[in-house]
């Protein structure tokens, strides 16, 4: 508990209710703005994932070839090179390493 | 003769108010320099980062809470800054007098000033507007860039460093003018209070208006 070691305050009164009502109305509103903007610049986002998608399922559709183990080429590849699939030739050709390419675009 | 009385200018909720803003934003604009010069090594960048955004968080929670909990004294704030009259340019074309009296050693007659002085005013302006905009920008960066387009991620990231280096500038002139005001510096940092006599010289506005003597305030 603070000691009341002084004589003067500040008057507690000094904000009329109206000054009160408009001063917090001004700021709620300034604060709703970035939610606003938010919503505008996320939902246009997501316009562009949703007609990606749409697009990658009507290619899938329209594929004659839907599925990697009914490709013709790749059958081939482990027949006549590849052996089998996730085997150690495959493993050392068809996977990929982590590399840190951070620095490279910085 | 000097009086003894003396005035509560800042009262607890805001002396701890300030207290968590001492200890977020000094750290935040050290590391947030680190960070666009990039002196360090990677793993002490990496650290530098973590700082930041721990000071962020803090930050944040410090200004919300304070919002929330102190809505009157953000209202009464709003209403003190936003104030102006023919006294502010007054103000502004001396500046104050601070330099007169810190390079010449010259007192020259300054404006009848309130609560806060113009340049006060100026710098509270700009930490309400700039704190905001840089809280909301570094969450958005730190937290939540995949859900915003690339360029709005830019140009958010252009707007924090702005504003970043307008509060970190400004920053300087205020821990320096905040320490060379000495009652008041002591006022802020330990309890609060401020001689009466020197108030009515530096705020005679403040003083005259809005002061009343505890015995008056029995609402």
């Amino acid at each position: 508990m603070e000691k009341q070691s002084y004589q003067y305050i500040e008057n507690p009164l000094h904000v009329t209710r109206r000054e009160f009502i408009t001063i917090g109305g001004i700021v709620a509103a300034f604060l709703a703005l970035p939610a606003v903007w938010i919503k505008m610049v996320t939902s246009s986002n997501n316009n562009y994932i949703l007609a990606r998608t749409k697009g990658l399922y009507r290619d899938d559709e329209k594929a004659s070839i839907r599925v990697s183990h009914a490709n013709k080429s790749v059958a081939r590849y482990y027949k006549e090179f590849g052996g089998e699939p996730l085997g150690h030739l495959s493993h050392e050709l068809l996977h990929t390493k982590y590399i840190n390419r951070t620095k490279g675009l910085s | 003769m000097i009086s003894q009385k003396t005035i509560l200018k800042h009262p607890l909720s805001v002396r701890i108010f300030h207290y968590l803003l001492i200890l977020s934003f000094l750290p935040l604009a050290v590391t947030g320099v680190f960070l666009y010069f990039k002196p360090l090594s990677e793993s002490a960048m990496n650290l530098t980062m973590q700082i930041h955004v721990v000071a962020g968080v803090v930050l944040t929670l410090d200004a919300i809470a304070f919002f929330l909990i102190g809505f009157n004294r953000v209202v009464l704030f709003l209403k003190r800054i936003f104030y102006f009259s023919i006294n502010d340019i007054k103000w502004f074309a001396i500046l104050g007098g601070y330099p007169q009296k810190i390079l010449l050693r010259k007192k020259v007659v300054v404006p009848s000033m309130g609560k806060y002085n113009s340049g006060q005013k100026l710098f509270g302006i700009c930490v309400l507007i700039g704190g905001t905009i840089l809280i909301f920008t570094g969450w958005i960066l730190w937290a939540l860039p995949h859900l915003m387009p690339r360029e709005a991620v830019s140009l958010l990231g252009t707007l924090h460093t702005f504003f970043a280096w307008v509060l970190t500038l400004f920053l300087l002139v205020h821990l320096f003018l905040g320490i060379y005001m000495f009652d008041d510096f002591k006022a802020m940092i330990l309890h609060g209070k401020i001689p009466y006599d020197e108030a009515k010289e530096m705020a005679p506005l403040w003083v005259e208006k809005e002061i009343i003597s505890i015995s008056e305030n029995s609402y």
